[in-house]
């Protein structure tokens, strides 16, 4: 039996049962309008923690282990050599240094702060990045312009987000977009601590400029250039020759198990924490998407029952067109055949209607959270990312718990006795 | 060599299974033989409940519950398969009904080109399907739809439908049985023209004139088939 003509069979029977056939695919649109919406948070959850803590698959940052045997006799430790080494492990293709701001350093602010006078004094943490790193996240230069110069300086795009939606409004603080800030200088005292208490005897007075905001920076600080950090540290007799951590990229994701184990065997660890507490959170946001899909796929089987229920009705309703198709030299899965495809119709317009029904429902709620919710940090425009394979899975799902629900009765269908079905009332 | 006859029945018993445990089989056929010949215009009468359309669905391969041995055009029906028994009426078997049996939600053409849907479908199967409507009278009714047609009309589709495949073989069931005199006489008239261009005719019936009508009248009765008394049988 060629589609075209099955399609031509079904179509007629689809328009003749439209309201049975309507209630079936309300239920399939329930269900995957659940399924879809929830896989579409679970990506759009996922998308903010991705954004909050970004990972990438392909990094790891190398560090001293913080207790071994190696470090009591003095070999685990990052410098040029062991830089060196890492760059050579296979599949690495480049390490990027970062040393801590070993010397003590702090800002004292007192004056106009975009039209609001503030009085602030903080301990400066900082780090030191290799300019390559942050690349174009500087909007002005990174690099070490010697003593003389203001320092420049980068800032977690994070860190701005905390000020914006913590800091910000309870200080009664103008809220600052990156604009506003590139070319911010503010100024800093190196060799000073006001947690110590103590401030050195070659302490100097200069500036931080701030030209841009990376994901690359620390985020509890500011990141300046690697040689700069490596200056500060040398003038005030701080630790300047060996790095507080490497950024390893490998060549894929998949090398990155024999890269790991390779830093393993030269005595190093790979600093975890970020990438932990992303799949950590993200394992959660999985964990409940996984939850609410099995809710969906509840939902969506239980419509797969009242499709079964609906076209036993009909199947019993039409036992003498059903002798009639058989008459004329339909077999028995030809009589399925037609089944199926009312079945197959049913499922596809009950999934596209879901489709359209989650992405509604996402529209209202991000419109609510817009106009309802606190402007929390990293609070997204969307709670939602709806994908191209999210919808084809959806319209799958429908198509096959359509089909399911329609088999049992095909199947009764087509082992009707055509005989007794052409003579029965 | 001559011809397999169009249909042969040899031994043919029927029987329901006993209504309650304990009861008796009810026997429908005992022992019926039967031989129709190709070309032939064969009517069968008898009571209601005597079985005739229980024959015809054995001799149409839709009942295959029957004991002794059933032919048609040569071919035993007990040796073909479901997929077989549906390829012989699709292309060798029309079947017209009492109450026309057109489905609702096809146009008259649509109903008149349903056997093209299955097998391999029909030859040229939209002329042929128009050619029918057209011999049948109902040209210009072939985008109506059942519901708009009256009963002899949707006789006349059922017609349109068993003829589409040109079988040599047609097989009704109180055909003008859901229609006024007026109208049943229009299709017992397309019936001699079928029988004219050669198509073997089986109809059962309990009306007169479609008897009348028919070169052979065959009654069924206590389970046996025999030539009925009171026609005679033309040649």
């Amino acid at each position: 039996m060629r589609p075209a003509k099955l399609w031509r069979l079904a179509r007629a029977n689809l328009a003749r049962e439209l309201g049975a056939l309507a209630v079936s695919a309300s239920g399939v649109a329930l269900g995957i309008g659940c399924l879809v919406f929830f896989l579409a948070l679970g990506s759009g959850l996922e998308a903010v923690v991705h954004d909050v803590f970004p990972v990438s698959t392909r990094e790891v940052e190398v560090v001293v282990p913080s207790l071994a045997i190696g470090s009591l006799l003095g070999e685990a430790k990052l410098d040029e050599a062991v830089l060196t080494r890492l760059r050579k492990i296979p599949g690495v293709i480049v390490a990027y240094p970062k040393m801590s701001l070993r010397a003590p350093a702090v800002t004292r602010y007192n004056g106009l702060f975009f039209g609001r006078e503030i009085h602030m004094g903080l301990e400066v943490i900082g780090s030191g990045l290799p300019p390559e790193l942050v690349g174009a996240d500087a909007r002005l230069s990174f690099e070490d312009k010697g003593d003389e110069n203001p320092i420049p300086v980068v800032v977690n795009r994070r860190l701005l987000e905390l000020y914006n939606k913590v800091f910000a409004p309870q200080r009664g603080l103008p809220r600052l977009t990156d604009g506003m800030l590139v070319g911010f200088q503010f100024p800093v005292e190196l060799g000073r601590s006001y947690v110590a208490g103590k401030t050195m005897p070659n302490s100097r007075e200069t500036s931080l400029v701030l030209v841009g905001f990376s994901d690359r920076a620390t985020l509890g600080g500011v990141s300046m250039p690697l040689s700069t950090v490596r200056r500060i540290n040398a003038r005030f007799g701080a630790d300047a020759e060996t790095y507080s951590s490497v950024l390893l990229r490998a060549q894929s994701t998949e090398e990155m198990p024999a890269v790991a184990a390779a830093v393993r065997r030269m005595g190093l660890e790979l600093d975890e924490t970020e990438r932990n507490r992303a799949l950590q959170i993200g394992s959660a946001v999985e964990l409940v998407t996984l939850a609410l899909g099995l809710l969906a796929a509840l939902i969506t089987a239980l419509a797969a029952v009242n499709t079964m229920q609906a076209f036993y009705a009909s199947v019993r309703e039409r036992r003498r067109e059903i002798g009639v198709l058989r008459a004329v030299g339909a077999t028995r899965g030809d009589v399925a055949g037609v089944l199926l495809a009312e079945a197959a119709a049913t499922g596809f317009a009950g999934g596209v209607a879901g489709v359209l029904v989650a992405r509604l429902a996402a529209l209202g709620l991000d419109r609510l959270s817009r106009t309802h919710l606190p402007d929390f940090p990293f609070k997204p425009e969307t709670f939602f990312h709806f994908e191209a394979r999210q919808v084809l899975l959806g319209l799958g799902v429908a198509l096959a718990a359509a089909l399911l629900g329609a088999f049992l009765p095909a199947r009764a269908a087509a082992r009707l006795d055509p005989a007794k079905a052409l003579t029965e009332t | 060599m001559s011809l397999d006859p169009a249909i042969s029945l040899v031994g043919v018993r029927k029987h329901y299974p006993p209504r309650e445990p304990g009861m008796k089989p009810q026997e429908l056929f005992s022992d019926v033989a039967l031989e129709i010949a190709r070309g032939e215009f064969v009517a069968i009468e008898g009571q209601s409940g005597s079985g005739k359309s229980t024959l015809l669905h054995i001799l149409g391969g839709l009942d295959r519950d029957y004991e002794g041995q059933a032919s048609v055009l040569g071919l035993n029906l007990r040796d073909l398969d479901d997929r077989e028994l549906s390829s012989l009426r699709h292309l060798t078997i029309g079947f017209v009904f009492q109450s026309f049996n057109l489905l609702p939600g096809l146009t008259a053409l649509e109903n008149a080109l349903l056997p093209d849907s299955f097998g391999e479908g029909i030859p040229d199967a939209a002329r042929r399907a128009r050619e029918a409507l057209d011999r049948v009278g109902l040209a210009d009714k072939a985008n109506a739809r059942p519901a708009a047609l009256s009963g002899g009309e949707r006789q006349r589709v059922a017609i349109a439908r068993a003829l589409i495949a040109r079988p040599p073989l047609l097989l009704a069931d109180e055909p003008t049985g859901n229609l006024d005199a007026q109208t049943g006489g229009g299709v017992i008239a397309l019936f001699r023209d079928l029988h004219k261009d050669g198509i073997t005719l089986v109809v059962v019936t309990h009306e007169a004139r479609v008897s009348r009508a028919a070169s052979r009248v065959l009654l069924l009765r206590d389970g046996t088939v025999t030539a009925d008394p009171a026609m005679k049988e033309s040649t």
